[in-house]
Order: structure tokens, then sequence, then C-alpha cells
């Protein structure tokens, strides 16, 4: 705890700037909206326009530099991937082989329900017992009506006949 | 039938070990390491002051001598223990590469107070609301860049360098070139 305060109050910082000059509110929205889409460099998966690091400050400051300018949100997210690679994007762009990451798992997916279908709709036929044959009487007989040698069903005419 | 059920399974197969491919190369790899993509490009040009003199100092003034670029600020903790390195480094090979400090993120007052007397071997660069910084990609500080006679990056450090690194770095400096990407705006 002592290092911790003896930290906090020798410990030097980077001077806190404000951000640049923000633009007209149309073209500042578009500032905002491409902060969010990149990647803070010093930062844990916060972006540029959520951090208060120094660096992400910069990157604001470049991305309303370049929204000035005129150039269009492409140009500005290829001049941070220019740099940072795909690294630098939030979400990656489905194109190439960042297709298989957005796909695949959708084709695993499918691929597994149609495989345990199948197998659930096997299942059933050849996991209950073969039914035992019929007897030949049992065939000839009508529909609803009782086998011959049902004691039951023999005692119920007996008592009837009485 | 049965033969299309081996095709279903081996189609299966192969997608997930696609799908292990790329989720073993994502999680193979650092987290806190941010990719580089300048290396072997046009270093982007930039026109900055000299913390000493005030005078403007611009990068292609500079071609013609391998260059190296050491971005570093008075509240970073590792700037202080590479500091003596690059200095060393800039007075012995001084002769034959340009050796020049970058200020990140830090205020006039504090960045003099670090870098101390002048050095006319390491001079001390002010980028102001770190614009230089951004174009070279920087993601913190120290970060140190070497840059050939041709104004071509060919190399970068993200930690605190080290006398070895900086030797090794320097050598590979003196190198020839390979061929050049496309220009970066």
């Amino acid at each position: 705890m002592k290092a911790l305060v003896l930290g906090l109050v020798l410990a030097a910082y980077a001077p806190q700037q404000a951000g640049s000059t923000p633009l007209d509110p149309q073209r500042e929205a578009r500032v905002q909206a491409l902060g969010k889409q990149l990647r803070c460099p010093m930062c844990q998966g916060l972006s540029i326009a959520d951090s208060n690091a120094s660096a992400a400050r910069a990157q604001m400051d470049k991305v309303r530099e370049l929204v000035a300018a005129g150039r269009t949100d492409e140009q500005i997210r290829g001049y941070f991937t220019s740099r940072y690679g795909e690294w630098a994007l939030l979400e990656p762009e489905a194109s190439g082989m960042n297709l298989l990451v957005w796909f695949l798992p959708l084709l695993l997916l499918m691929g597994g329900g149609y495989a345990i279908a199948r197998t659930v709709r096997r299942r059933p036929a050849s996991a209950l017992p073969a039914p035992a044959p019929e007897p030949e009487a049992e065939k000839a007989r009508e529909p609803g009506q009782a086998p011959p040698d049902d004691p039951w069903l023999e005692a119920v005419r007996a008592e009837l006949r009485r | 039938m049965r033969r299309r059920g081996i095709w279903i399974g081996l189609s299966l197969a192969a997608l997930t070990a696609v799908l292990l491919f790329v989720l073993a190369k994502g999680f193979g790899r650092d987290p806190h390491e941010v990719p580089f993509q300048l290396r072997g490009k046009p270093a982007p040009d930039f026109t900055l002051k000299r913390l000493d003199t005030g005078a403007p100092v611009k990068l292609s003034d500079l071609k013609g001598k391998p260059l190296v670029l050491n971005f570093w600020a008075s509240w970073c903790g590792p700037c202080k223990v590479e500091h003596p390195v690059v200095t060393m480094a800039a007075r012995r090979f001084g002769h034959e590469v340009q050796f020049y400090g970058v200020v990140f993120e830090d205020s006039e007052e504090n960045a003099r107070a670090f870098a101390g007397p002048p050095d006319p071997t390491f001079p001390q660069l002010l980028d102001e609301r770190s614009r230089m910084a951004v174009d070279y990609g920087v993601t913190g500080v120290p970060e140190t860049y070497f840059i050939d006679a041709q104004g071509i990056i060919r190399d970068k450090v993200a930690f605190p360098i080290d006398p070895r690194t900086m030797m090794e770095k320097l050598a590979a400096l003196r190198q020839p070139a390979g061929p050049v990407s496309e220009v970066v705006r």
C-alpha cells in the first residue's frame, strides 16, 4: 500500500493535452464514429474514441485532420491499417482470409446440426428391439376382434350366455 | 449412403482443422504486440523543431546518411534506462549514422530537464501533438526506428534498447536494402 501511495505521489505522468478543435457537428459525428472503430494501441480492447490515453488522443486528432482534408472512411481506416495492420480495426473487415473467421463457425454449426439430425433420425429404428413375428391367426383376425384364446373374453362370454 | 457419410465427416474435419488453424494463429500471438507495417517502406516526411535551437529539421534534409529516431518522454520510466544507451551509440557512431530523439507527449520544460545539456551528436526534436509519431505508427515509448540512407524504414525496436540490440541494428542498417515497398501516405 505504501509503495502504491509513494508511486502515485512520485511518479511522472504524460501531461494531458486536450483534443484538437471539433469540426462541425456532421463531420465531428463521422470523426467519433471512425474513432469507435479504431483500436487504441496503449489500451486493452478500447477504441481511440473511448480512451483517455495520450496516444489515443493523438490518433483522434489524426482522424479529425483526415476527415477535414476530405478523406473517405475507407481511406482513413486504410491510413491506420497501413501502419498497424488489421489489428488497428476493432472489428476486422469481412474480406479475404477474414471471411474464414466470419463464416467457418457458421458452416461448422450447420454441419454439426446436420450430423446430429441425421444420427437422431436414424437411431430409433436401429436402437429399438425388432418386434416379434405375428402368428398366422393374429394376421387373419379382423381389427377389433379379440384373440380366440383370451381367458378374460371367454369368461365374459360365458357370463352373458347364462 | 455410407460413402456420403464419410464425405460429410471428412468435410467437417477439414473445416474444424481450418478453424483450429485460424484460432491457433490468433491465440498464438502476444495480444500486447502491435503489428508494425512500415518496415521496408519509405519513412513518412516530417518537419520538427529542435529542442535546443528551435531550428526546423526536415526528414528530406537528412537523407543520404542512415538515421536512428528514438521516441521518448520524461514520464516514461524505461526511457530513463534507455537514454544513456542511445547517447553512447550516438557519440560512438555519430560520424556514420545520424541520431535524433523525438519527444513524445511531453512538455518542453520536462523534456529539457530530462535531456540535459544539448548534445550535438544526439539532438532532440519536439513533436507537437504527436502528429509525426502517429504517422510513424508509434504505439508508446520508448521506440527506436532505423532508417537507411535512402529514407527506407528498415526496422523498429519497441522496447528499451540495450547496447547489443543497438549494435545489431546498426550493423543491419549498413547492409544494402531490399526492394522498396509502396509509398505510405
